[in-house]
């Protein structure tokens, strides 16, 4: 997936890879890779920025720790961050239906 | 194990531009990617090439980091509500007949070369890419804006002319400004 299709969801996917508990930088990208199927194509420095948006957006939280002699900035989903995936998630679902049935030439479902 | 001089020069590219605690999380990325692409086989030098284009260009990292920054937010932010701030003060100003308060030509300005100074600030952190100077113009603009109204605030509260309710409305928004900068500088000196 090329960066400027991912940005706008950026966010989402982020927190997605933080749904299954607590993650560094390194980690978050690892696991998008994996989840992508290693399509994921983006500069991977650009992901902590991005991290450090979600944190004073309230919806992950950060916190420091010593790995191997190095300092380690490991995160959290908040419970604020949990809700917004919830809401993406279900925004995102409604979104790809309508495009696929749009591309495809079906009636689109009804949002649940 | 030493890291390799590709890295370390990276590395130090962006410890020029951005604080210690955000480089060393860099680091760590860096470092972790590096190892990753060695226990996939490749040599030492080649691994560090790979690690650092998949990293992707310093000022774009950097760039990222200046426009998450919460001083140059804030700044954005500011710019964004002080023309309804100044609207409010000029009709109170232009109403209340401020012209002839007793004011000393040198305060008056003052006061105007301090407005444009501070609006200068934080439009140099609103539109910067550079973390450093987003950060610092940020912090002195908001600073800056909210002393200047509080010396309105304080100047007409003092300058004994009746307060109607326009002055008491821009007095407010400068009370509400205040108050919104105050919180908005919280996490951009905190870090």
């Amino acid at each position: 997936m090329r960066a400027e299709e991912l940005k706008g969801h950026l966010d989402a996917v982020l927190l997605a890879a933080l749904e299954g508990g607590p993650r560094h930088g390194y980690a978050v990208i690892e696991s998008l890779r994996q989840s992508t199927g290693g399509r994921l194509d983006l500069p991977t420095g650009t992901i902590y920025p991005a991290l450090r948006r979600l944190e004073q957006a309230g919806l992950i939280t950060g916190s420091w720790s010593v790995v191997g002699g190095r300092r380690r900035r490991e995160y959290r989903l908040t419970a604020a961050g949990t809700r917004a995936l919830t809401g993406k998630r279900a925004d995102w679902l409604d979104f790809s239906a309508m495009v696929s049935s749009a591309l495809e030439g079906r009636p689109c479902p009804s949002p649940v | 194990m030493s890291e390799p001089r590709l890295i370390s020069s990276y590395l130090a590219v962006l410890a020029a531009q951005l604080p210690a605690p955000i480089v060393e999380e860099l680091a760590d990325g860096l470092t972790e990617t590096h190892r990753s692409y060695l226990r996939q086989g490749l040599a030492p030098d080649r691994a560090a090439e790979s690690a650092v284009a998949e990293f992707g260009e310093p000022q774009a990292i950097v760039a990222e980091f200046a426009r998450v920054n919460p001083a140059r937010r804030a700044a954005r932010r500011l710019l964004g509500i002080g023309p309804v701030v100044g609207a409010c003060w000029t009709v109170a100003l232009i109403t209340d007949r401020a012209g002839s308060w007793p004011v000393p030509l040198a305060v008056r300005v003052l006061v105007g070369v301090a407005l444009i100074t501070f609006i200068a600030l934080l439009a140099a952190a609103a539109l910067s890419m550079r973390y450093r100077l987003a950060a610092r113009a940020g912090v002195a603009g908001c600073i800056g804006m909210a002393t200047l109204d509080a010396v309105l605030i304080t100047g007409v509260t003092f300058a004994s002319a009746p307060l109607t309710w326009v002055m008491l409305a821009a007095m407010a928004a400068s009370t509400a400004r205040i108050a919104f900068t105050a919180r908005s500088l919280v996490p951009a000196l905190a870090r």
